[in-house]
C-alpha cells in the first residue's frame, strides 16, 4: 500500500469513528503540479485526498486559525517532520494541546513519499531526534558561502536589494505556523511600533523583525520563501538564525512538545546576566 | 498598407524620446520576479513574458509615497506637499489587461474627490500596449467580456507581426497620435499579417455571477465559508491586482518632523477594518474574502458600472495558497 492509502484510511475511520471532527489533508490544485490544503470532515469525501511530492506546504498553521482547536475536540492533520516539529513549538508555546491533534505524517524524499509511523507527537521524537543529528539543511551552500565572504556593507547592499522588492503583503508571515500572534508587532499601532511604509526602512525593520523573532522557532518547512510573491529568499536568513540558535544553545527547534523556548528561558549557568 | 514598428528600431524610439526628455518605463525581470520598470535600453525589455509578476498599477498608485513633510515649530508648523515628479513617460509593451485595470481605477481615483497624485501620473504617461498572442492557464481577460486585444486604457495598441519582427500600430487616443508623431520617421509601411491572438476560454458566466452576488440572501450562504477556508489572509492578491486600490495614509517620524506616507492597503488584513474600540465589523478571513468579491463585481460596478477586475488572473497565478477569484467565479457561476 502506498503512503496516500494508507494515510486515507486511516483518515476515513478516525472520521467514521468521530475521534477527529476534521481532517486537513492536500487536495488537487488548480493546475496538474498544484496541491493545496483540504478540510474533510465527511467521510465520503476522503477521496479527494493526494499525497505526492508536490505536497510541500506546511499545514500546521491551520490548527491555530481561527480558534479551530478551541471547542476541544481532535483534528487530524498531514504533516512531514518539519510539521510535526511546528506541532511541538506551537505545543511547548501553549498555543495548542497536542493532545487534540491526531497526525497522519508523511516524509517526501526525492519523488518518494512514504508514511510515518505513530500518531502523537510525542510519538515522534525519536524521528526530530534523527533529523537534528542530520544537521541543518545544506540548500544553496554556494550562496551561503557566498554571502560569508562579503563585508558587512556588502551584505547589507545584498539583503537592500532583496528587501526593496517586498510589497508587505504579510505573505511571510501569514503562510508561517510559527507567526500566530493576534496582533503582530507591526500591527500594533498605539503607538505606531513599525513603519508601515514598504520604504527601504520599513521593509528592513519588517524583515529584521521576523528573522529575529523566529530565531530558535523556525523548524525550515519553507512556507515563508514558497509564499513571497516577489521572491526574496528568505530561508537564507531563517537558517543562519538556526544555525547560530544551534551553535550557541544546542537548541533544534520542535524536538518535543514541553522544549523551553530558546529565547525566552534563563540558565542560572548562563554567563550573561541580561539579554544584550 | 500598415504602419509597422520593427524590434530593431526600439533602441531609436528610445533615444527620440529621450531627446525629448520623455522616460521610457516596460518589462524588466531579474532571476526571480519582474515588473514595469525604468528602461534604458531596448535589450532589458522582458518582451517574451506572458504578464511580469507585478502591475502596471505601481506606476501610478506607488505602494508607498510621501504626500507632504511637517515641521512642528514654537509659533508654526511648516509644511511642504510633495508631488510626483514633473516627468513624462512612455510606458511601453504594456499588457491590454494591465492597461484596463487602469481605466477601470479612473473612475474610483476620480469620483468625490480628484486625486491629484494618481491624475499627475496619467497625464504623464503614454500607455503603449501589445496584443497577448500567448496566454497561460490563469488568464480570464475573456471572462470579464475584455480580450487580449482589448484597447481598454491603451493610448496605442501593437499587434505582433506574424513573422515576430515587429508590430503593428494602432492609434487608440489623441496621446497615442502624438506619440507615433514624434516616432513616425521610424515606422515602416507593410503589408505584412498580424499574429493571430491567443485564445482564452470564458472560464464562467460574468452575469450569472454578478446576479447570484446581488442577490442579498446569498451574503449569508455557507458558500463563503466553504470557498475560503484555506486564505491565510495575506494581501498578495490584492497587491499583485491592477485594480485594487485601497490605500492608508500614516504619519511617520517624531513629535516635532516627519512625513505624511500614503501606503497601499488590503481588505485581506485583519486590520483593515479594526476600530479602536478593538470591534471588527469583518472578525473571519471569510468576511474578508466575500467583501473582495463583493467589491469587485457587485459594490463597484453599481458605483461605477464597470467590475474592478481586468481578468489578468495573478491572484490565482501567484497565490501561496492556491486560492484566487477564478475559482470563487466559476462555483457561482456553476451554482446557478
Amino acid at each position: 500500500m502506498g503512503a496516500l492509502e494508507i494515510l486515507k484510511d486511516r483518515a476515513k475511520q478516525l472520521l467514521t469513528a468521530g475521534e477527529v471532527k476534521m481532517v486537513i489533508g492536500y487536495g488537487r490544485g488548480s493546475t496538474a503540479d498544484r496541491r493545496r490544503a483540504i478540510f474533510i470532515s465527511d467521510e465520503a469525501q476522503a477521496d479527494k485526498l493526494v499525497l505526492d511530492k508536490s505536497c510541500e506546504d506546511n499545514l500546521a498553521g491551520y490548527l491555530v486559525r481561527e480558534g479551530l482547536l478551541q471547542d476541544g475536540k481532535k483534528v487530524a492533520i498531514f504533516l512531514s517532520p518539519a510539521g510535526i516539529r511546528s506541532v511541538n513549538v506551537l505545543a511547548a508555546e501553549d498555543q495548542l494541546n497536542p493532545d487534540q491533534v491526531v497526525i497522519l505524517g508523511f516524509e517526501i524524499k526525492g519523488d518518494q513519499v512514504s508514511a510515518l509511523d505513530g500518531h502523537h507527537v510525542n510519538g515522534f521524537i525519536e524521528l526530530v531526534g534523527q533529523i537534528k543529528k542530520q544537521g541543518l539543511s545544506k540548500d544553496r551552500e554556494e550562496l551561503i558561502a557566498k554571502l560569508e565572504k562579503m563585508t558587512p556593507p556588502e551584505r547589507f547592499e545584498f539583503w537592500r536589494a532583496q528587501f526593496s522588492k517586498c510589497l508587505k503583503c504579510y505573505a511571510c508571515r501569514q503562510g508561517c505556523p510559527m507567526c500566530y500572534c493576534r496582533r503582530c508587532i507591526v500591527d500594533r499601532n498605539q503607538p505606531q511600533w513599525i513603519n508601515t511604509s514598504p520604504h527601504s526602512m520599513g521593509n528592513f525593520e519588517w524583515n529584521i523583525v521576523r528573522a529575529f523573532h523566529l530565531a530558535g522557532r523556525c523548524v525550515g518547512c519553507g512556507n515563508c520563501e514558497r509564499a513571497c510573491p516577489v521572491g526574496i529568499p528568505l530561508m537564507l536568513l531563517n537558517q543562519q538564525m538556526a544555525a547560530e540558535v544551534l551553535s550557541a544553545f544546542d537548541h533544534f527547534a520542535g524536538m518535543n512538545s514541553t522544549q523551553e523556548p530558546v529565547l525566552a528561558s534563563f540558565k542560572r549557568e548562563d554567563p550573561d546576566t541580561f539579554i544584550l | 498598407m500598415a504602419k509597422i514598428l520593427a524590434k530593431n528600431k526600439l533602441n531609436d524610439v528610445i533615444a527620440k524620446l529621450k531627446s525629448a526628455g520623455i522616460d521610457l518605463f516596460g518589462p524588466v525581470r531579474d532571476d526571480k520576479h519582474s515588473w514595469y520598470g525604468p528602461v534604458e535600453e531596448a535589450g532589458q525589455l522582458a518582451l517574451d513574458l506572458i504578464l511580469t509578476d507585478r502591475t502596471l498599477k505601481e506606476l501610478f498608485f506607488p505602494q508607498t509615497e510621501p504626500l507632504l513633510k511637517f515641521e512642528i515649530k514654537k509659533q508654526q508648523v511648516d509644511m511642504q506637499e510633495m508631488s510626483p515628479p514633473n516627468r513624462q513617460r512612455v510606458i511601453f509593451a504594456v499588457r491590454p489587461c494591465d492597461a484596463a485595470g487602469i481605466a477601470i481605477d479612473d473612475a474610483l481615483f476620480g469620483w468625490d474627490y480628484k486625486d491629484s497624485y494618481w491624475f499627475k501620473r496619467r497625464n504623464d504617461s503614454t500607455i503603449v500596449s501589445i496584443a497577448c498572442t500567448a496566454a497561460d492557464e490563469f488568464c480570464l481577460c475573456t471572462s470579464l467580456k475584455l480580450s487580449p486585444d482589448s484597447t481598454k486604457g491603451s493610448d496605442i495598441l501593437l499587434w505582433p507581426t506574424k513573422d515576430g519582427k515587429g508590430w503593428r500600430v494602432e492609434e487608440i487616443t489623441d496621446k497615442g497620435k502624438e506619440f507615433l508623431g514624434r516616432i513616425n520617421e521610424l515606422l515602416e509601411d507593410s503589408e505584412d499579417q498580424t499574429a493571430a491572438v491567443a485564445n482564452v476560454p470564458v472560464k464562467f458566466d460574468l452575469d450569472k455571477v454578478v446576479a447570484w452576488l446581488a442577490e442579498p440572501a446569498n451574503f449569508d450562504s455557507s458558500f463563503w465559508r466553504e470557498i475560503s477556508r484555506r486564505c491565510i489572509g495575506c494581501g498578495a492578491c490584492t497587491f499583485l491586482c491592477p485594480t485594487c486600490h485601497c490605500f492608508d495614509i500614516q504619519d511617520e517620524g517624531n513629535t516635532y518632523h516627519g512625513v505624511r506616507q500614503k501606503n497601499w492597503d488590503s481588505c485581506s488584513f485583519a486590520m483593515f477594518t479594526m476600530h479602536t474600540s478593538g470591534h471588527n465589523p469583518r472578525p473571519t478571513q471569510m468576511s474578508r474574502w466575500r467583501q473582495r468579491i463583493m467589491h469587485k463585481f457587485n459594490y463597484y460596478p453599481g458605483k461605477f458600472q464597470a467590475n474592478s477586475c481586468s481578468g489578468c488572473g495573478r491572484c490565482t497565478r501567484q497565490c501561496p495558497v492556491d486560492m484566487g477569484i477564478v475559482e470563487t467565479l466559476r462555483e457561482i457561476s456553476k451554482s446557478v
